[in-house]
């Protein structure tokens, strides 16, 4: 049998190479080999997606514990010390693989008209970044899983510090000081959690309810911090701001999408995982973390000047959602909550992604992405101008997208815990008062005299097109994501409750 | 323990031989390939005796052939190999470049004999032996200041440190009626608290620290790193200090077995050692980010790195005074010695790339590192691996000795050390990074390529490999320094 997982993260890395020796050759041809890998990727994805969501249905799941498709081998073995090479999916990481492997194959397609600079480096990088971040989603064993944590960011650093905006050295630092501390202090959990348990192990499958509840909170505390910083929750966050403007278009889009995908993701699968009691104990702290972050990032975009920052603060807000949904369910042991955080990422990953896409698409067509500066899109650049209210749709959760349905379940999920929680509806409504705003000052209002831009072209415009399917099949069969899911949270809420 | 004798041999033929052949022809270089097999032969010669696995004796019993002596051994060897061959293009000396080299094999010869050491006295002469060639090689630059005040320096406070180890020899020698390091441990074991073995223990850790560079001892090795030869300084800080390490793992370690040091649960070597791990390691990655010039900088972050290698020494005295956490001290003195393997292969690529710059460029203060990655790019790359691995980032092979040694101590009493070692961790990639910027993502002056010669890239390109290798395939690395630490316990 071919060992799927991990030729879907090595294909991407291994292609890295490969991908520089022939861009620098032909620039063409480096661009369709690039896009042609992360479509094998994705059609791999694909088929990783359905094989969970097949099994879900009550068919047989194979390999380890509840995860599907698992490859294990020794990676080192001595007699006090062992580390093993383990893989699987289930129904919280397959739809995450599935996000990374069409957002990067999106941002890869929109990298072609937006970046123009040392090609062959750039696109080895985002095969790089594309692997490492599936080796998080896949990765079983806790240093497996922080060895890709932390090679995601090696090339962001570049990634921001080379191809960035004018204050691009300055937030590719900012960026690795804050992601590095936090996943040192990530570490800190994750060898924990490692000796908290006889005989020690660092496999997620058999850490799940055995560590003991005693040693639980300074580790969960330490792994809510690093996944926190990746998220971003406040008060961890002001690294983002300044990561998602500077960072060129295609890159923020991997970054707000996929990679903050990655906080929420470890939060479910370690700190709550790993740490069910203590979760349980601390989580109407770590909603009431999750609602701050909410209005905070909401109240914040209010203010933005500039439609990369307003859109960055929207996503801020957006991964609220994702904490607040998830430590609902662990207080009140519902499992809507936490189905909505699941389907909150994925849909997250679009909303965000199509979002500061064309804000990059924005600011090479009208070479700003200033508010007040920006007049009548809707006669200068008509199809990014339309495509603009529809993604804001998204992010404000108007159905139909799917973004309508997770935040109903959070919200749900919330008032379940405590009906304090209802006060989160709050934030959609603040988030579209913003956006109708700011759509009314950019698009619908009358074009400055002799303004012109570029508007979007070919393969560019069908790629938009592509972000906002994903969110509207998810608005109509939101169980091809709740579904799988489903299993999983039952899983994990046994263990809280236990 | 025969192809240990036959190293030593092939070793002092080479350092005697290699002055008097240039008395023979006109190749300058003969001495320095000379040197060079013969290095390379006892590499190969040691690797034979590591594939033995036999523990035994020899010269009497001055000398013990273990998996503890065989690692450093190869550690040493590999470095000063690496030391000798990226010497030929920086020529130190011009024409007395057969007595460099002659002094060069004098040390690694020293170190050799070091790595083997069972007898207090046969440590001291390696230690020597090990020890004064260097202080000339600090300051074969003769006609460079600095280099004058580097081996001046050196010079002095070794000369000091060596003082201090022979006073404690003596003491013990005193206390216990003889030299053989098995035979004072026996005779510490069968005696009750003593203070003037607590006074000798102390000694020993001062006399050995001043190799080791930790703090407070390592006020020379900025000075020295900067003004030595910058060939010499990758010998200083991934050969000799090593040395220290198995001087102070073969006496003091093994005293530590039997020994608490006081009679009351403060002032234990645990404690010391954590405390000297952590200041070593903090005043280390304070004093690298204020730093201007690259020597310095790697000086300051070779000291924070030698606290990391305390903090295996601290569960390990640990472990030994109160009879719990054997787990932890296997993990930690493998961590320690893979650290230790570790080390010297990354500190060795950052000096090595620092040396060809310097050789190239003509300066080392961080300016001329702005856009390194335009001019020298694989210097540039190979520094680059090497921070990320000194910072501790997976999947390189610093890493794995972290994990092993934070892994340690953190559900011990120790767990203080950890958390300060995972701060320090987190704070030392500020500097690296720096540099990374700098290289990667600054404007330099010009962007013209520079010649990086293939003796240097062949080097690099071994360095990064056993960095990235060590990193993807640790298992055969982990179990040798496990096997190693394992000898420790008795």
């Amino acid at each position: 049998m071919i060992p799927i997982l991990s030729v879907l993260l090595l294909l991407p890395i291994a292609a890295s190479g490969p991908a520089y020796l022939i861009l620098r050759r032909d620039r063409k041809a480096g661009q369709w080999f690039t896009m042609a890998v992360t479509s094998v990727v994705l059609v791999l994805a694909l088929y990783v997606f359905y094989y969970v969501y097949s099994g879900s249905a009550g068919l047989v799941s194979s390999g380890i514990g509840q995860y599907a498709l698992s490859e294990q081998y020794s990676w080192v073995s001595i007699s006090s010390f062992g580390v093993n090479y383990l893989v699987g999916v289930d129904g919280l990481s397959s739809p995450l693989v599935l996000a990374t492997a069409l957002l990067t194959l999106f941002a890869v397609i929109g990298s072609r008209t937006l970046i123009d600079r040392s090609e062959p480096s750039y696109y080895a990088l985002i095969l790089l970044f594309e692997g490492a971040i599936i080796g998080v989603f896949v990765s079983l064993n806790l240093v497996l899983f922080y060895l890709f944590w932390d090679l995601v960011m090696l090339p962001m650093f570049f990634l921001i510090g080379l191809w960035g905006g004018d204050r691009r050295k300055y937030s590719a630092m900012k960026f690795m000081i804050f992601i590095f501390t936090g996943s040192m202090i990530l570490l800190l959990a994750l060898m924990a959690a490692y000796l908290g348990v006889n005989p020690t192990t660092f496999d997620i499958p058999s850490l799940a309810g055995r560590i003991p509840a005693s040693i639980q909170y300074l580790p969960l505390l330490a792994s809510f911090i690093g996944f926190g910083i990746k998220l971003p929750v406040f008060p961890l966050h002001s690294w983002l701001p300044d990561a998602y403007t500077q960072a060129p278009a295609p890159v923020t889009v991997l970054l707000a999408g996929v990679q903050s995908a990655m906080g929420g993701y470890g939060l479910i699968r370690i700190s709550i995982g790993l740490f069910p009691q203590a979760s349980h104990q601390w989580a109407l702290a770590f909603m009431a973390v999750g609602l701050v972050t909410m209005f905070y990032g909401a109240f914040v975009a209010i203010l933005s000047k500039d439609l990369k920052s307003m859109f960055a603060y929207t996503s801020i807000a957006g991964m609220g959602f994702v904490v607040f949904g998830a430590f609902a369910s662990v207080a009140s042991g519902s499992a809507l909550g936490m189905e909505g955080s699941i389907l909150e990422m994925f849909v997250h990953a679009f909303t965000a992604g199509s979002l500061f896409m064309l804000a990059g698409y924005i600011q090479k067509g009208m070479g700003t992405t200033e508010i007040s500066a920006l007049k009548g899109l809707r006669n200068v650049i008509p199809r990014a101008g339309t495509f603009l209210v529809f993604a804001c749709a998204g992010a404000m959760a108007l159905p139909p997208f799917g973004s309508f349905v997770a935040e109903v379940l959070v919200i749900v999920g919330g008032i379940d815990a405590t009906p304090y929680a209802a006060v989160a509806i709050l934030v959609p409504v603040i988030i579209g008062g913003y956006m109708l705003w700011m759509i009314r000052k950019v698009v619908l209002s009358p074009a400055e005299v002799n303004s012109a831009g570029s508007d979007l072209k070919g393969l560019d415009f069908g790629v938009l097109v592509l972000y906002l399917v994903p969110l509207i099949v998810m608005m109509f069969f939101s169980v091809l994501v709740l579904g799988p899911a489903a299993p999983v949270v039952q899983h994990i809420l046994q263990l809280v409750v236990r | 323990m025969d192809y240990i004798l036959a190293s030593v041999i092939i070793l002092s033929a080479a350092a005697l031989g290699a002055p008097l052949l240039q008395f023979l022809g006109r190749r300058v270089k003969l001495g320095a390939y000379v040197s060079i097999t013969a290095v390379a032969a006892s590499i190969v010669l040691i690797a034979a005796n590591t594939a033995t696995g036999v523990t035994s004796t020899g010269f009497g019993s001055l000398l013990v052939s273990d998996p503890l002596g065989d690692l450093f051994a190869l550690v040493v060897l590999c470095v000063t190999l690496a030391v000798a061959v990226a010497s030929l293009y920086t020529s130190p000396g011009g024409p007395s470049l057969s007595s460099y080299y002659s002094l060069l094999t004098f040390s690694a010869l020293g170190m050799l004999l070091l790595s083997y050491s069972a007898d207090l006295l046969m440590l001291f002469v390696a230690w020597e032996l090990m020890s004064l060639p260097t202080y000339v090689l600090a300051g074969f630059d003769k006609k460079r200041a600095e280099s004058n005040e580097a081996a001046a320096k050196y010079a002095i406070l070794g000369a000091l440190s060596s003082a201090i180890i022979l006073y404690a020899i003596s003491l013990t020698y005193g206390v216990t009626g003889t030299t053989q390091i098995s035979g004072v441990v026996a005779k510490i074991a069968s005696e009750s608290f003593n203070p003037l073995v607590s006074v000798a223990i102390i000694l020993f850790i001062v006399g050995f620290g001043f190799k080791m560079s930790i703090v407070p001892f390592h006020m020379w090795v900025p000075d020295a790193y900067e003004g030595a030869p910058p060939a010499v300084a990758t010998l200083f800080a991934s050969a000799t200090k090593k040395a220290g390490f198995v001087a102070a793992i073969r006496v003091v370690l093994a005293v530590a077995t039997v020994y608490v040091l006081a009679p009351n649960s403060v002032f234990t070597l645990a404690n010391v050692f954590a405390v000297l791990a952590v200041v070593t390691m903090t005043l280390g990655n304070v004093a690298a980010l204020t730093q201007k010039s690259m020597t310095r900088l790697l000086a300051y972050s070779s000291i924070a790195q030698a606290g990391y290698i305390l903090v295996g020494f601290a569960i390990f005295a640990y472990s030994q005074q109160t009879g719990l956490y054997t787990y932890n001290a296997v993990l930690g003195m493998t961590g320690s010695l893979f650290h230790i393997v570790n080390h010297a292969i990354m500190k060795g690529a950052a000096f090595l790339a620092a040396t060809l710059v310097l050789i190239q460029l003509k300066r080392s203060d961080l300016d001329i590192y702005n856009g390194l990655a335009k001019r020298m790019p694989i210097t540039a790359f190979t520094l680059a691996i090497s921070f990320l691995a000194l910072g501790g980032i997976p999947p390189l092979s610093g890493f794995w000795s972290k994990l092993l040694l934070f892994l340690s101590v953190i559900n011990t009493p120790l767990a203080w050390v950890a958390v300060a070692a995972i701060l320090n961790s987190a704070f030392s990639l500020g500097y690296y990074f720096w540099v990374i910027k700098r290289m990667y993502l600054d404007q330099g002056e010009s962007t013209e390529r520079v010649n990086e010669p293939s003796g240097f890239v062949v080097i690099f390109a071994v360095l990064v490999g056993l960095m990235i290798g060590i990193g993807l395939f640790p298992q055969q690395f982990i179990a040798f320094a496990h096997a190693a630490a394992t000898s420790l316990f008795t």
